[in-house]
């Protein structure tokens, strides 16, 4: 067990002169008689052990070299031993174990005070370790100063100096101090033992005032109040400032989401106008969005799958920025159809050579067009005013729609074309807006001179209230190609009270003012066959007529020609003419 | 003109311990007159600095490669200036005549000379070397010479008549800092740092003296 050993527990040097070993005899000195342990020491330059000059000056345990067993840069070496046994070695240079005395004579002079008589600053002066020569430079010395009030605990500290005095500045002289200083050689790290306590107390030479108020700390709470409000302040006025520079460099804007040059409150006004023009800038994006025509106003929404008229209305489309932007209406081809439509939001980029929904080809768009006047204008045969009397069916697609025509007996305008179940027709197929979705698109369908106007959903119409009794007798001759569109309102009014049909009624009583090819088939359908009276005035109709007006659903209006008159044989409802009927008509 | 104040304030901050120029007498001028105060002010300041970069080093160098090695007891191999009978205690120093203790001054100087161009430059083949310690090698090297031209400023002036010996050690432990060995390599380093912090004292310490006796008259 090592810890109860005899161990050196330090070689000490006070001024370079002279040396002491001490060390500590652990519990073995009791079993032993004393003094068996020994001290040896060896310079380098000697071969042999010597014992320990002196064991006593320097107390008890110890071994004390005097100035002429001390060379101070020549190696030593210790051991501490009894007679057979090694306990303790040790290897050193005086030059390397040298700690100084403390300071004497440590005494104080006041220098001045303050104003106010809180404060004082003092003069502490010292003198060196009577052991060490500092007068013939063989040894220099540092000094280290602490001080601290008397009930305090913690000491302060100076920075170690050369000089054997130093100022203390700003001592209350209300309170008592205390200082004690250390030294050291100069190139060592190790301090010597502190002196004895010096007591400042300043009130004791009569200076002070002992009324005087208690300083008051550092304001704390007024530097954290002062600034939080020159903070703000300058926040503020940052903030209020007119200069954008200034504001965005310690603002920045928080960017929102926007289309370049969409004005989104253009968009919420319905100015349909300008943001066509808006949307025809971006790139070599033509749109032919709003047509003039006076018939048809309606926005082309190029689909391909009918499912997508499920989604939003084109309010959300054109107003959802992002998915405009997005997927680019912006990104369309030019391929100078003359017309490319607006891509359907949902379409990604990528797909555009995919798909043809941007890439318009101006045939179809003419045919579209066409075939939607067609369908505006109660299914009328009117491609051209030549075809009409011929009915020719050059076209197959439009004779195709014709029949479709016949079978669906379309009387209600509707704009767009219908979910088609024509695979025929050109793949773009304009999306039809759902009834129920109201948008600020207004599509208007037909004007009459009457002033009745068929529009898209958004606009009541009283229509379809005007009329609610009296069908009971209408009879549609479901020879008759065409229906007036009031004879079948007054029947779908009628059936609407009827037939207590909620779907159908729903549809058919819609009061959205137009209908679509389902609802007027379910109603028809529902009435079998019935004639329609013909409400419309009979005009005498030539072989071959050229069209003035249409005014549809009331019928031609044909320009006063040599009109055979009529037989009564047919009925004209509402002054349309079928085929069959001007094949009955002609000679 | 901004910067230049700054350099100048920075420098004076950082070299606490350094030797900061004088202003009198700059480098080069020929007619300047230094005192001998001043000189010895100025070899003190640098003995000082020395010693107190040797001691560093020294201990940086113990911490990193001597620990669990047992340098330290076989640190009794003498130095290569021991050759060179200096005052071992302050009664010497005392008695020997203050040329001849400038020139054991001056030997010394000189017998480090060599090693510590080789230190600066051998250490750096140490492994993982630490920064300081390589520029404290360099650093000394340099100071050494700075002192060594001031002590023969010194002797010139204090020393009347002819010149004596030329005292001076030659150092044949190059080899030893050059040992394939790692250990034995980096035992011959701790010895001749060791030996350099040793021999820094004791110059250090002897200019004090030199400047007490000469100057203050025994009463610094």
């Amino acid at each position: 067990d090592h810890s109860q050993w005899p161990q050196i527990s330090k070689c000490r040097s006070p001024e370079m002169e002279t040396f002491s070993c001490y060390w500590t005899a652990g519990n073995f000195y009791n079993l032993t008689a004393p003094r068996i342990i020994q001290l040896l020491y060896k310079k380098s330059n000697e071969e042999d052990w010597k014992e320990c000059p002196d064991y006593i000056t320097s107390g008890q345990n110890s071994c004390y070299f005097n100035a002429s067993y001390t060379s101070v840069w020549t190696p030593y070496c210790v051991q501490l031993a009894s007679k057979n046994e090694l306990y303790d070695k040790k290897c050193f240079s005086v030059d390397e174990i040298v700690l100084p005395d403390p300071p004497v004579h440590l005494n104080w002079t006041l220098l001045n005070t303050s104003q106010t008589g809180i404060h004082g600053d003092i003069q502490v002066r010292w003198d060196p370790p009577p052991t060490a020569d500092v007068r013939k430079g063989w040894i220099t010395l540092e000094y280290e100063l602490q001080y601290k009030e008397v009930n305090e605990t913690k000491w302060k500290e100076l920075k170690p100096r050369l000089s054997t005095m130093v100022p203390l500045y700003s001592l209350k002289t209300a309170r008592d101090y205390e200082i004690r200083i250390r030294s050291r050689q100069r190139t060592s790290e190790k301090f010597g033992e502190f002196s004895e306590i010096l007591y400042v107390s300043l009130s004791q030479l009569g200076i002070g005032c002992d009324h005087c108020t208690e300083e008051v700390e550092f304001p704390w709470f007024l530097v954290v109040v002062f600034g939080v409000c020159g903070l703000a302040v300058t926040v503020i006025s940052i903030m209020l400032s007119k200069q954008p520079r200034l504001k965005m460099l310690i603002f920045p804007p928080v960017p929102v989401p926007k289309i370049k040059g969409i004005d989104p409150d253009l968009l919420k006004k319905g100015k349909l106008d300008e943001v066509n023009s808006i949307l025809a800038c971006h790139d070599n994006y033509k749109t032919q969005l709003y047509n003039d025509d006076l018939w048809v106003e309606f926005i082309e929404l190029d689909i391909e799958d009918p499912d997508e008229k499920n989604r939003a209305s084109d309010t959300d489309r054109l107003l959802s920025e992002d998915r405009l932007k997005s997927h680019g209406c912006l990104g369309v081809k030019d391929d100078d159809s003359g017309r490319a439509s607006c891509c359907e939001p949902d379409i990604p980029e990528t797909d555009f050579s995919a798909s043809d929904t941007c890439d318009a080809t101006s045939d179809s768009d003419q045919f579209k067009k066409a075939t939607e006047k067609e369908e505006d204008l109660l299914g009328l045969d009117r491609q051209d005013e030549e075809s009409l009397p011929s009915h020719a069916n050059s076209d197959p697609q439009r004779q195709h729609r014709n029949t479709q025509s016949e079978n669906s007996h379309p009387w209600a305008p509707f704009a767009d074309s219908v979910e088609s179940p024509r695979p025929s027709v050109h793949t773009q197929m304009s999306n039809q807006n759902s009834l129920t979705s109201t948008d600020f698109y207004a599509q208007v369908s037909d004007i009459t001179p009457a002033g009745r106007v068929l529009l898209s959903p958004g606009q009541k119409s009283k229509m379809g209230r005007a009329q609610r009794e009296g069908c009971t007798e209408q009879n549609f001759t479901m020879d008759n190609t065409y229906f007036c569109e009031a004879d079948v309102k007054k029947c779908i009014a009628v059936t609407s009270h009827e037939e207590n049909e909620p779907h159908v009624q729903e549809q058919s009583y819609n009061e959205d003012g137009y209908f679509t090819t389902e609802s007027l088939t379910t109603t028809v359908a529902n009435f079998g066959a019935s004639t329609a009276e013909p409400p419309s005035s009979e005009m005498p109709v030539a072989d071959y007529t050229s069209i003035h007006i249409v005014h549809s659903p009331q019928g031609l209006v044909l320009n006063a020609t040599a009109l055979p008159v009529p037989d009564k044989e047919f009925n004209v409802s509402c002054g349309y003419v079928s085929t069959d009927q001007l094949n009955k008509i002609m000679p | 003109g901004l910067l230049l104040v700054v350099l100048l304030v920075s420098h004076m901050l950082l070299t606490k311990e350094g030797v900061t120029s004088l202003p009198i007498c700059p480098n080069g001028s020929v007619n300047c007159q230094l005192s001998l105060e001043e000189l010895f002010d100025r070899a003190v300041k640098l003995s000082h600095y020395i010693h107190f970069l040797s001691s560093e080093m020294f201990n940086e160098f113990d911490e990193r490669y001597a620990q669990g090695r047992g340098f330290i007891a076989k640190a009794v191999n003498s130095c290569h200036t021991a050759t060179l009978t200096t005052p071992e205690d302050k009664e010497q120093a005392q008695q020997i005549h203050h040329e001849d203790l400038l020139n054991l001054i001056l030997g010394v100087l000189r017998s480090w000379n060599d090693p510590l161009i080789h230190l600066a430059s051998e250490v750096q083949r140490i492994k993982e070397a630490p920064e300081t310690i390589l520029w404290k090698a360099v650093e000394i090297e340099e100071q050494n010479k700075r002192l060594l031209e001031g002590m023969e400023k010194i002797v010139g002036r204090v020393h009347s008549g002819e010149v004596g010996n030329d005292i001076y050690t030659p150092w044949d432990g190059l080899p030893s800092l050059q040992l394939a060995d790692e250990d034995s390599r980096l035992f011959a380093f701790y010895n001749l740092l060791h030996c350099l912090r040793r021999d820094s004292h004791k110059i250090d310490n002897y200019l004090k003296v030199l400047k007490c006796r000469l100057i203050h008259d025994n009463n610094c």
